[in-house]
């Protein structure tokens, strides 16, 4: 592994530095605001939850520094890079090279095998694992060939997670990953992201509506009417397979 | 969004509403309906105005049945042929070549001049008087001219023209301009299209015309018509046996009219076009519509599943999806009917170029609006039928749980898989691809009907420039043509050579027969030629350059057919010129030319074949151009000269005429398949974009980039289009095949020259429509919303 093996505990060199970020969406009387002046710093390496109601503006902050939504107002500080600053083409190669998301509804290419869909990020990132290897990383070794309408939904969902690791991103972003799964197969895939933050440390950002899954984080944020409403550590992470709901 | 109105039910809002939403796929489809009714429209409405212009024309004035010449018959044998049985009226007239000189035109002028009768106005082939006046009997000089000829030529009521007549130079003065059912198509001795400036039609009286031919009381020509239930080959046979003794040429019917076969060619052909384009584009249209509602149903199973769980019946859910592609046709059939009637309006000022009428107006007819509308709903019905079907079998809870999501893991698949070296967005293409083979062969075919369709009409031009280049550079290469007032022996060729300029001359004899073989019979003009020739070849279309035979006679492939002979059979020919000998000949050749006359014979023969010297009924001159002018003047001056032409004016003649029409033609040529194109590849593209948009903004949010991502969608159509020319040119190449062997007829064959420019030229209008089709959607790709469709479920 080129990536150095980190501890998972909170560091003070920030990976984002988050000020005043705001997004309304609409205008006049019809305007709703997503997001009201949100400030904030996420460090390098950690695992956060992020909870909240739907409609809290969870999903838009995940959306805005993942790099897919503008902020009306107010910046996103990537290590030294400004994203609020930065244009339609050079937000795609941010997510190129820096980011990879994981999603509720895994949004794999149903034309392409498991191992397919992760060389289709292999094909394109600059140091790259090799699809077997991000698929090994999630347990699938024994389903590479398999299409996605072969697999099941807890299969999908890590052949997503094997495609955001392979380009051995900076931050993974993850929306709602077990919303779609049984707990038992969600408890799989959350064992994927803990084994992927803890070994290759890569700051995960994870969306959930459970708040079992907040003890597996080193960190926890709230959300709530747009605005952050609770920050707290969590000194004690505990693994996925402990965690039951 | 619209304004609905209240009264309007739910389903019909949303119908209104979804095409709105389809406006622009609805736009695509409705152009192609509208292209494929606005063919049947022009091209049938443009078939029945024709026929009914002609038939009106014909019947009103008085167009003859049979035409019957001869060499110079007293006027007293009219009553004769007035006493057959079924003969209703006889006309008889005279009838003579000239040539006429008009001022600021320098090349000469090949006129024919027809008697008017004392009468004024003829009892058969009557005129249409479209301005002045007729003949003052008391004035030798006055005639009247054709009108395209005295508009072409310039020249105006009161206007004088010298012309050669008989031998004779002569002045005419213009008092009139007509038209005549004989002169709908007005072509010259030797000439495929109308030329008006070089050749005209003028009227004379009788006594005047008589006197210059030294022909008093006399006519060489019989003009007859019929009775209602005449029998036609018995008069023809009457008349035959009583102008045998006055040199007789055959009577003949007529279908062998010269103007009357170029126009039912010309009805032919619009025939086996209606039946072949329109077919086309409304078959497109169709699948256009199957692809747009089957993509529709698709994205609203929820809604029809929710509907039918609320107790719709599924009949109803069905007239609300059929009704849709209904609605979707209007727009298209009412732009249709419009540009139908527009364009047969504009073809039938074309037409005017080349048949004139008195009167052709294009007029549909409300049942040629009304079969049109028919096809086009049976269009859209059966365009919609497969999908609408599927709906009905739909089950609430069916409908209302997601699709199966697809399975790619069939054999093909897994080739694609197994190919080394293909990165995934390739990979996507071909899965995609292969997993809808009816939906993406059903668009390489529309693709292929595009390409096909333009190849074949702007071949048919290809046809036209290589009959052109056959007659004009490789049969006729004479400079000039110069056409004896009568058969000359060789002082007249002798004469010819010693005249300024002349470089080179080659004799040509003309003469008329009777050929029968069992019970067909035609009456042709037989051409001696001489072997070896260079002003004048015989080309033909499998040989290339061939001989006049040695011994036996050559004939054309269409007399080949109407006498149904072949090489090796004997041929009995009835010479209705000179000493009229009968005698009977082998065919020994079949000559398969465009531009060919009906039989030849070797020059030398002819001498003995007609008891005489050898004699010539003009010749072909190669000349040096410096000296054209002075050789016309001394030409026009010649008595025994009764007319030349000269190739290259005839050639410029050609190009002005067909030119513009050739440009007209081709444009719309380039609008319809661009059309097509259009149609298949837009909507091919949007459907695309709406199944594939969760793949490729999946893959947007993932860091690739937008020209990444427009790979797999325009790949895909990359490949639709490539696999659609391959197709289209085979299809373009059978059809042109088709379409020429159908309208060859017995007038002329129909060369078959397409050419390579052509399906490039074909190829790159297909590419450049498909590119700007392909751009269009490329716009919506740039602008997808790449936050929404990650929290949908597919």
């Amino acid at each position: 592994m080129s990536q150095p093996l980190k501890s998972a505990t909170v560091e003070s060199d920030s990976l984002y530095s988050i000020r005043g970020l705001t997004k309304i969406y609409g205008e006049g009387p019809t305007a709703v605001s997503a997001l009201r002046g949100v400030d904030l710093d996420l460090p390098k390496s950690a695992m956060v939850v992020l909870l909240g109601a739907s409609g809290s503006g969870k999903s838009t902050f995940l959306n805005i520094i993942g790099g897919l939504d503008e902020a009306t107002a107010g910046t996103v500080m990537f290590e030294d890079q400004e994203l609020t600053a930065l244009g339609p083409s050079a937000l795609t190669e941010y997510r190129r090279n820096a980011v990879s998301f994981v999603f509720q509804f895994y949004n794999l290419v149903a034309s392409l095998t498991a191992r397919e869909n992760v060389a289709l990020i292999t094909e394109i990132a600059e140091d790259p694992m090799t699809p077997e290897e991000a698929l090994s990383m999630v347990g699938l070794e024994g389903r590479i060939d398999h299409f996605p309408s072969q697999l099941s939904g807890g299969e999908q969902q890590r052949v997503a997670i094997a495609r955001a690791i392979a380009k051995r991103p900076k931050v993974m972003l993850c929306d709602e990953p077990t919303g779609a799964l049984d707990s038992q197969t969600g408890v799989r895939v959350l064992e994927a992201l803990d084994q992927v933050n803890r070994e290759l440390g890569t700051t995960t950002l994870l969306i959930t509506h459970n708040v079992v899954i907040a003890d597996m984080a080193d960190r926890l944020l709230r959300f709530a009417d747009g605005a952050l409403v609770e920050d707290r550590d969590n000194p004690k992470r505990v693994a996925p397979a402990a965690l039951k709901w | 969004m619209v304004n609905l109105p209240a009264w309007l039910g739910s389903l019909d809002r949303k119908l209104f509403r979804d095409i709105w939403r389809l406006r622009s796929q609805a736009l695509a489809i409705a152009l192609v309906i509208a292209a494929g009714i606005g063919m049947v429209v022009m091209s049938f409405g443009m078939m029945r105005s024709l026929e009914a212009s002609r038939d009106t024309y014909y019947d009103r004035y008085r167009f003859a049945d049979i035409f019957a010449s001869a060499v110079r018959v007293p006027d007293s044998l009219l009553d004769d042929i007035r006493a057959i049985d079924g003969v209703s009226i006889v006309e008889g007239r005279l009838t003579s070549g000239a040539t006429l000189d008009i001022p600021g035109i320098s090349e000469p002028i090949t006129a024919r001049i027809h008697s008017l009768p004392a009468s004024g106005m003829p009892a058969v082939n009557a005129l249409v008087l479209r301005s002045g006046r007729l003949p003052d009997p008391g004035r030798p000089d006055e005639v009247l001219a054709s009108e395209k000829f005295a508009e072409a030529a310039r020249i105006g009521l009161g206007d004088d023209i010298d012309g050669l007549l008989y031998g004779k130079r002569q002045q005419f003065r213009i008092v009139g301009t007509v038209l005549s059912p004989e002169y709908v198509y007005a072509i010259g001795p030797g000439q495929i299209f109308p030329d008006n400036r070089r050749f005209g039609v003028l009227w004379m009286g009788q006594e005047h015309l008589s006197a210059a031919l030294n022909s008093t009381n006399s006519f060489n020509e019989a003009l007859i018509r019929l009775e209602r239930g005449g029998n036609l080959q018995d008069v023809i046979d009457r008349v035959d046996v009583i102008l045998e003794r006055y040199g007789g040429r055959g009577a003949s019917p007529r279908e062998d009219q010269l103007s009357d076969r170029f126009l039912e060619n010309e009805l032919t052909q619009l025939s086996s076009m209606t039946a072949i384009l329109p077919p086309i584009f409304l078959g497109v249209a169709a699948f256009l519509i199957n692809m747009v509602l089957s993509r529709l149903v698709e994205s609203e199973r929820e809604i029809i599943g929710l509907l039918t769980a609320f107790g719709y019946r599924s009949r109803t859910i069905m007239f609300h999806y059929a009704k849709l592609a209904l609605v979707l046709s209007i727009p298209g059939l009412a732009l249709g009917l419009l540009l139908g009637s527009w364009m047969g309006r504009g073809l039938a000022g074309l037409y005017q170029d080349f048949f004139v009428f008195p009167f052709l107006t294009y007029r549909a007819g409300f049942d040629v609006f009304f079969i049109s509308c028919l096809v086009a709903i049976l269009v859209v019905l059966l365009g919609a039928a497969q999908t609408v079907r599927r709906i009905g079998k739909l089950t609430a809870a069916e409908a209302m749980r997601p699709p199966v999501p697809p399975n790619y893991s069939g054999g093909f698949a897994r080739f694609v898989g197994r190919i080394k070296g293909l990165d995934e967005p390739t990979r996507i293409i071909l899965r995609g691809v292969a997993r809808r083979p009816l939906r993406s062969m059903l668009g390489s075919v529309g693709i292929a009907a595009a390409l096909g369709l333009y190849i074949t009409s702007a071949g048919s031009t290809d046809n036209v420039r290589m009959m052109i280049d056959l007659m004009f550079n490789q049969a006729n290469r004479a400079d000039v043509n110069v056409v004896f007032t009568e058969d000359r022996d060789d002082r007249a060729l002798f004469e010819l050579a010693r005249l300024p300029g002349v470089m080179r001359v080659e004799p040509v004899r003309y003469v008329g027969a009777k050929l029968s073989a069992g019970h067909r019979s035609k009456s042709e003009t037989i051409t001696g030629m001489k072997p070896a020739g260079d002003l004048n070849r015989l080309i033909d279309l499998d040989n290339g350059i061939v001989e006049p035979p040695i011994q036996g006679l050559m004939i054309s492939y269409g007399l080949s057919k109407e006498l149904a002979v072949g090489p090796g059979d004997m041929v009995d020919i009835q010479v209705t010129d000179g000493r009229r000998p009968q005698i009977s000949m082998p065919v020994t050749s079949i000559l398969s030319s465009p531009v060919s006359n009906p039989a030849y014979v070797d020059f030398k023969n002819l001498g003995p074949i007609m008891r005489e010297a050898e004699l010539s009924s003009g010749a072909y001159l190669s000349i040096d151009a410096t000296q054209t002018d002075k050789l016309y003047r001394r030409l026009k001056d010649m008595p025994m000269i009764a007319g030349f032409s000269q190739r290259s004016a005839a050639l410029r003649g050609i190009e002005e005429t067909i030119g513009e029409t050739m440009g007209i033609v081709r444009l719309f040529n380039v609008a319809f398949s661009g059309l097509i194109v259009f149609g298949v590849v837009y909507n091919n593209a949007r459907i695309s974009l709406a199944e594939r948009a969760r793949d490729l903004v999946s893959l947007r949010v993932l860091g690739y980039r937008r020209s990444e991502v427009s790979y797999i969608l325009l790949g895909e159509l990359a490949l639709i289009v490539m696999v659609g020319l391959p197709l289209g040119m085979i299809f373009g190449y059978y059809l042109s095949l088709q379409i020429s062997e159908a309208v060859s007829g017995d007038l002329f064959i129909i060369p078959f020259a397409l050419s390579a420019a052509t399906v490039a030229f074909a190829i790159l209008i297909v590419l450049i429509t498909a590119a700007l089709s392909a751009l269009f959607v490329r716009g919506r790709l740039d602008r997808l919303n790449l936050v929404s469709v990650l929290k949908t479920r597919e």
